[in-house]
């Protein structure tokens, strides 16, 4: 890889760097706020972009609506996974996790705390605790109370990083999938791991030459999907049946149940959409040459902002308002 | 103010008949033609004078006439349109309303299908195992022959004592003879 050699004029240094800075952008996580008419996205420099949505979707959009409303610097490192409470936005990258307030985005964040967890990779909010789940390169998931900001406990079991988190709504259970090509699923009210599925070890959905590790998870109390290095499958989780095998070769790094489809994104630059008997319903093109999260904008108080929004291995964001075509892209 | 009244009254003049060929010259030619009459000599003259200006008259009241009906025309059409406006409006709100039911009832079918889907996923899956009553039939023929089998391995059992005991016996009677002649 060429390193950016300056120029003879210094004129414009900044801008190549800015535009060689952007080229190389990843775009790792994003997150809609609480009222639903903004959107953040955190990418591999460390900084947040918060955009309007309403802005960019109204019927007066110009080219400066898809730009973000404030950009800051919020980690050193990556940011890898963010969420949002009722009023905080938590962002979390290598070892640090930061909440800032969404009404107040460009001061300093309000609370923050450091934890000796090398790639926070996944963050989920458990509403009826009031905590936050994190989990990453050690292993480990550590449960911390949002009101207090103390690590209440840890759960382990997995044997590498882990990579994606979900949350089982009806018994309150937390799955989770990483490197080590298991799904477990943890019962958080005595922090013990209740099941096991081993992805790689069924025949059907494991792929050997793409690895064991699982990329991305997503449930709907009874049902799960998990895929990654093993094909896109749909599991039962009372029985830990494979039922159904979605046959995409790409491994997919983000899945979501939508309705009555799934909706999955990875390598290649499409999103998605399958049936639950394993149907490819449709395959939108997205701009970036991969995706790696998708946000659904699903929040009551913005039902006009109600939108499909992809990241990935660029500087853009993808908006969907309608599943069936992109309609334009937010930037950095 | 005379002159800014005199100006409206040019501006309606000139929008009503600008170019000077129809109503407005002919109550002009009335009014000249009337002067005229009463200035005209002769009886005949004066009758023809009087006859062409009752018809230009009448050609006036005519066209008079014919504008009131075009005003009536307009007002009625007016209402119609106005009728028909709040119809639409009515027709509007009705499929406001129908299309938030629709979207209502899509939702409700893509919950319908997804449970089917779920249902036929899981059938797939049970489809795979065998039929329990097929198993459950296989169980009892097992069983039985398992009992038959155990009851002829009681009878074979039975037999082989009953045979060590005779021998037991046998054996034993030898040996009691064999004594009793050697101590003779």
């Amino acid at each position: 890889m060429e390193r950016a050699v300056p120029l003879a004029v210094p004129l414009g240094q900044a801008e190549v760097f800015q535009a060689l800075q952007r080229l190389h952008m990843t775009i790792f996580s994003q997150s809609v706020s609480p009222c639903g008419k903004f959107l953040a996205a955190g990418n591999n420099y460390g900084q947040i972009a918060v955009f309007s949505l309403s802005a960019a979707l109204s019927s007066e959009a110009k080219e400066e609506s898809k730009k973000p409303v404030v950009t800051f610097q919020a980690h050193d490192g990556p940011v890898y996974s963010m969420v949002s409470t009722d009023r905080h936005l938590l962002s979390a990258g290598d070892g640090e996790v930061k909440a800032w307030l969404w009404v107040e985005m460009l001061k300093k964040p309000p609370y923050r705390t450091s934890l000796e967890v090398p790639e926070i990779n996944a963050l989920l909010l458990i509403p009826k605790e009031n905590s936050l789940l994190l989990a990453g390169g050690d292993c480990q998931l550590h449960v911390m109370d949002l009101e207090t900001g103390t690590f209440t406990r840890a759960l382990r079991g997995h044997t590498d990083y882990i990579h994606c988190l979900a949350l089982r709504e009806r018994s309150p259970e937390v799955l989770s999938g990483g490197e080590d090509g298991a799904v477990r699923l943890w019962d958080l009210r005595n922090s013990k791991e209740v099941q096991t599925i081993e992805v790689y070890k069924h025949e059907e959905c494991s792929r050997p030459h793409n690895g064991r590790w699982i990329g991305c998870l997503a449930t709907d109390s009874d049902w799960m999907v998990c895929g990654g290095g093993p094909a896109l499958t749909l599991w039962h989780l009372r029985s830990s049946t494979p039922t159904t095998i979605f046959p995409m070769r790409a491994p997919q790094k983000h899945v979501t149940f939508y309705q009555d489809l799934i909706l999955s994104a990875g390598q290649g630059c499409c999103v998605n959409q399958w049936q639950l008997s394993g149907e490819l319903k449709a395959q939108v093109p997205g701009s970036s040459p991969g995706l790696l999260s998708l946000s659904l904008n699903q929040q009551p108080t913005a039902p006009e902002c109600k939108v499909l929004t992809a990241a990935g291995n660029s500087c853009r964001v993808d908006v969907f308002t309608n599943l069936g075509y992109r309609a334009f892209s937010l930037s950095f | 103010m005379g002159a800014v009244t005199d100006d409206e009254v040019i501006r309606k003049r000139l929008l009503i008949d600008g170019d000077g060929a129809g109503d407005d010259r002919r109550i002009n030619l009335l009014v000249k033609s009337f002067i005229k009459w009463c200035n005209s000599g002769s009886q005949e003259e004066g009758y023809t004078q009087y006859q062409r200006m009752l018809s230009t008259l009448s050609q006036c009241e005519f066209s008079m006439g014919k504008t009131l009906l075009v005003y009536d025309m307009n007002l009625r059409e007016m209402e119609n349109y106005e009728k028909i406006y709040k119809e639409i409006e009515c027709s509007i709100a009705g499929a406001h309303e129908k299309i938030a039911e629709c979207k209502k009832q899509i939702l409700q079918a893509k919950r319908i299908r997804k449970n089917r889907q779920e249902y036929d996923a899981l059938a797939k899956v049970i489809q795979h195992h065998p039929d329990r009553h097929e198993t459950l039939k296989e169980l009892e023929a097992l069983g039985k022959e398992l009992e038959h089998l155990s009851h002829i391995k009681e009878s074979v059992e039975d037999k082989l004592e009953l045979r060590r005991k005779q021998f037991h016996v046998l054996l034993s009677t030898i040996h009691e003879l064999q004594q009793t002649l050697e101590s003779k």
